[in-house]
């Protein structure tokens, strides 16, 4: 009798809470669905990642398009660890740690990237000083060589003739 | 029999080898016209036994004689004629035989159609070229032999079985139907007409480059160093070019369609180490004019003859030694020692040799330079980017990786985007030169005579970058990348044209007739347009396909379909478990491709599985619709086993692609024509020559 009229007097209390409880369950339904659907990883999210990553096993191939059943393993551990959340670069990170600087297409160690991108620019730029030395040292006043050489009109053309004659005659 | 034919005429190869190096040298060292002339007969005894050997070999693989080792490891009883045919180059003991061969072939060639017009080279030429064969024989003989044998041990010395040329004491031949069995057939990569193609062209054009270089060492030897050895070699080194450029385009072509990555170059070393060659034989081609014309930068020509020789050499080595990895590199083996050693002897010699003759003085130059903007000047800052470009590729292929391992103990790969990043701006001033060089005059030019010369090609180029823009091309980089580009075909054409005009105008002849005498008449000048013509078209298929390629990847269900770049691709059904002829296990998609509510084809992309293989047993084949405007390139990566209703495939529209083909093969026929003996006189000159 109590209990009931407890109940009575309790019941628009349990009414608000059951409903609080029911909103409060659809809300993280739809949180967790919106969530969900945001964890969806496409393929092309995968390789864009793997295809800037080689194959720690076959040197020199891309993973996203090496065909072996370890690449594809490699490639769906990507897909988890987008959909944990990772970022590309702690992804990448990641393999380094394991595999070492061979799988990334520059070395992400900071001496080892300097080194190897800047070298070829060092390079070229001793070749252009080179150039420019020898271009100095080798040059002098016009001489008395013409631009016949480079005509192609029709009056350049008995001089090549008789010059091709005495080159076959020398020759 | 056909193994101890094959071994000992490869012996016997290596005996005239030597002999012809003894008797070249000394007969002209001693003067002793016989002795040279015996050593000319050696060289080409030679190439009589190495052919004798790479025959043998051939029909060993023909007629299935899996008691050889060779034979019994590239081919299987399954295997059609045509890959057991190409099987000779599929690994690495048949593919240093068929490089003797084709070395032995160029070697006979030269001494044949340069014995009586560069008589004084010639000795010291063929020691050269002998001394490289002797080198490459001698390798075939001790460490890879494509003559050993399968033998089985007697039951006392345990029963093995074993590989070796002789029969060793009390050993048997093991059943020739188990050998049948248990044959390991080609590497599945290389089951590709374009391998069949692919290789010959590459080797054709590693060796090619090695007759130059004996002329040029020949020159160096001898001290006939006037431009003779330029005038022996220039023929063979446009040769070698040709067979080069043939080579990585087919090499592309292959990647293309069997690698399944939906590219064509990938920078993979074995690709770099093909490339490297070709980018100093580059250098080397362009300069060597200057030399010709102007008698200049005699010193430098024997440097970059020198390193395209060192790059070939380095090149076979790198790629077979296991030096470094790839999806086309031999596998590992003893060679790389000696052929490192041999590299490195080679180019001491070769570097002595030249700082011994300049320090006589006879690699001055001639003359000296008038002009910055002269052709010559043009052509040292061309030569300076190519040295800069193999620099770069060098670097990333086999530098960086092997002083990060011997130095950091680190192992690293530089891939695509090492190589995308340092390359293009090399890249972009050689075709800037492309554009401007041919303009400019030899000696004597001027800034302003170079630039009304411009003013005609920048207007056309203007003018197609106007319609680039009206197409939808918005991108100011990519506007100015495609205006440098097509400046350089421009000026090709523009140039060919004005040829073409002066001799309409004098000869009243049509065009056509007046671009083929003029072809005839200068085939260097107009064959080099043409080569730069078709540089511009790759250049431009190359950007078009770079910048702008789609890519998806998705997973499709029978009927669904997929929609990219304007296309629309349906997966139609699934032929699973299909078996051809050479017992490969075929995979199939049935895909059809639409776009604007028409059907444009039917792809059938599929995965082959070649059982009983070891290692790379797989191939990607893909499905590809090609147009002018770019290539729908469909790739079937992967599909439910078990009622293979959804299956995934991954898709690419590659832009403009076609236009690198096509521009390789201008660049091909271009240099064909740039190979033509000049015509020297005209017909009715001979016939007045004759009569008097």
């Amino acid at each position: 009798m109590i209990f009931s009229r407890l109940l009575k007097s309790q019941r628009g209390n349990i009414r608000n809470l059951t409903l609080l409880v029911l909103i409060g369950m659809v809300s993280a339904l739809c949180v967790g669905m919106v969530s969900a659907q945001k964890q969806v990883i496409t393929d092309d999210e995968v390789n864009e990642i793997a295809g800037k990553l080689y194959c720690p096993v076959c040197e020199n191939i891309p993973l996203d398009a090496c065909g072996t059943a370890a690449c594809a393993d490699w490639r769906y551990e990507i897909r988890l660890q987008l959909e944990q959340g990772m970022t590309e670069q702690q992804i990448i990170d990641d393999f380094v740690l394991r595999f070492g600087d061979r799988v990334v297409g520059t070395p992400q160690d900071p001496t080892l990237r300097l080194l190897s991108l800047a070298t070829p620019y060092v390079a070229l730029l001793l070749a252009i000083i080179a150039t420019v030395v020898a271009l100095i040292r080798l040059r002098k006043q016009p001489d008395t060589v013409t631009e016949l050489e480079n005509d192609t009109s029709e009056k350049a053309k008995p001089n090549d003739h008789y010059r091709d004659l005495l080159e076959q005659d020398l020759s | 029999m056909l193994a101890e034919i094959g071994y000992f005429a490869l012996i016997f190869a290596l005996g005239t080898a030597i002999y012809a190096i003894v008797a070249s040298v000394y007969g002209e060292y001693r003067h002793r016209e016989s002795l040279v002339l015996s050593g000319r007969n050696a060289a080409l005894l030679n190439f009589v036994f190495v052919t004798i050997a790479t025959l043998a070999l051939q029909i060993a693989l023909m007629t299935e004689q899996y008691q050889i080792k060779y034979v019994w490891s590239v081919t299987n009883p399954q295997m059609p004629e045509f890959f057991r045919f190409t099987s000779l180059w599929g690994s690495q003991a048949g593919s240093l035989l068929f490089w003797s061969f084709l070395m032995s072939l160029f070697s006979a060639g030269a001494i044949v159609l340069n014995w009586k017009s560069h008589r004084r080279l010639m000795p010291y030429a063929i020691a050269y070229m002998m001394a490289v064969l002797v080198f490459f024989i001698g390798i075939s003989l001790v460490y890879e032999n494509p003559f050993e044998r399968w033998w089985v041990m007697p039951e006392s010395a345990g029963g093995e079985v074993i590989a070796a040329v002789l029969a060793p004491a009390g050993a048997t031949a093991p059943l020739a139907s188990r050998l049948a069995d248990s044959a390991n057939g080609l590497n599945p990569l290389l089951r590709h007409f374009g391998m069949a193609i692919h290789p010959p062209m590459l080797y054709l054009g590693f060796v090619g480059f090695v007759i130059p270089f004996a002329f040029a060492m020949s020159a160096l030897a001898s001290g006939e160093l006037s431009t003779n050895w330029i005038k022996a070699s220039r023929r063979w080194a446009l040769v070698a070019w040709l067979f080069l450029s043939l080579g990585l385009l087919l090499g592309g072509r292959w990647a293309y369609d069997v690698l399944g990555w939906g590219g064509y170059w990938g920078w993979d070393p074995v690709e770099n180490a093909a490339f490297l060659p070709w980018l100093i034989g580059t250098a080397f081609l362009h300069s060597v004019m200057i030399q010709e014309k102007r008698g200049m930068l005699k010193v430098w020509n024997m440097f970059l003859i020198i390193g395209t020789f060192s790059a070939v050499i380095f090149g076979t080595f790198a790629t077979r030694s296991g030096l470094v990895e790839s999806v086309h590199s031999f596998a590992r083996s003893e060679i790389g020692f000696p052929m490192f050693f041999f590299w490195f002897f080679v180019t001491i010699i070769s570097v002595a040799l030249i700082l011994h003759r300049r320090g006589q003085g006879l690699l001055e130059d001639e003359h000296k330079f008038n002009n910055i903007f002269s052709r010559e000047a043009m052509f040292v800052v061309n030569n300076m980017i190519f040295v800069a470009l193999f620099i770069a590729v060098f670097w990333g292929s086999f530098g960086a990786p092997i002083i990060s391992e011997l130095v950091f103990d680190t192992n690293i790969t530089l891939g695509a985007d090492y190589f995308n990043t340092v390359t293009p701006p090399l890249f972009l001033i050689m075709y800037i030169l492309m554009g401007v060089a041919p303009l400019s005059a030899w000696g004597i030019t001027s800034l302003s005579r170079l630039g009304k010369a411009m003013v005609i090609p920048l207007g056309l180029t203007a003018l197609t970058l106007v319609l680039f823009v009206i197409g939808g091309m918005g991108s100011p980089l990519v506007l100015l990348g495609y205006g440098i580009v097509i400046l350089a075909g421009w000026v090709a054409i523009y140039e060919t044209y004005r040829g073409v005009r002066a001799r309409t105008r004098a000869h009243g002849e049509n065009p056509l007739t007046a671009l083929w005498k003029i072809s005839l008449r200068n085939p260097r000048r107009y064959g080099g347009y043409m080569i730069h013509l078709g540089v511009t078209v790759i250049g431009i298929g190359v950007i078009g396909s770079t910048l702008f390629q789609l890519e998806t990847q998705k997973s499709l269900a029978v009927g669904e379909s997929i929609q990219i770049g304007g296309y629309e691709m349906v997966y139609d059904r699934f032929d699973g478990g299909q078996i051809s002829q050479d017992e490969r296990i075929m995979d199939i998609a049935n895909v059809s491709v639409w776009r604007d509510g028409q059907q444009l084809a039917t792809l059938r992309p599929r995965r082959d599985f070649f059982p009983g293989t070891e290692g790379m047993n797989t191939m990607t084949i893909a499905g590809a619709h090609s147009t002018v405007e770019n290539d729908f390139y469909v790739l079937l990566v992967d599909w439910e086993e078990l009622n293979q209703n959804r299956a995934t495939f991954k898709i690419y529209i590659n832009p403009l692609i076609n236009l690198v083909w096509w521009g390789g093969l201008i660049l091909i026929l271009g240099t064909i024509i740039a190979t033509l003996p000049k015509e020297i006189m005209n017909k009715e000159t001979r016939r007045r020559l004759r009569q008097s």
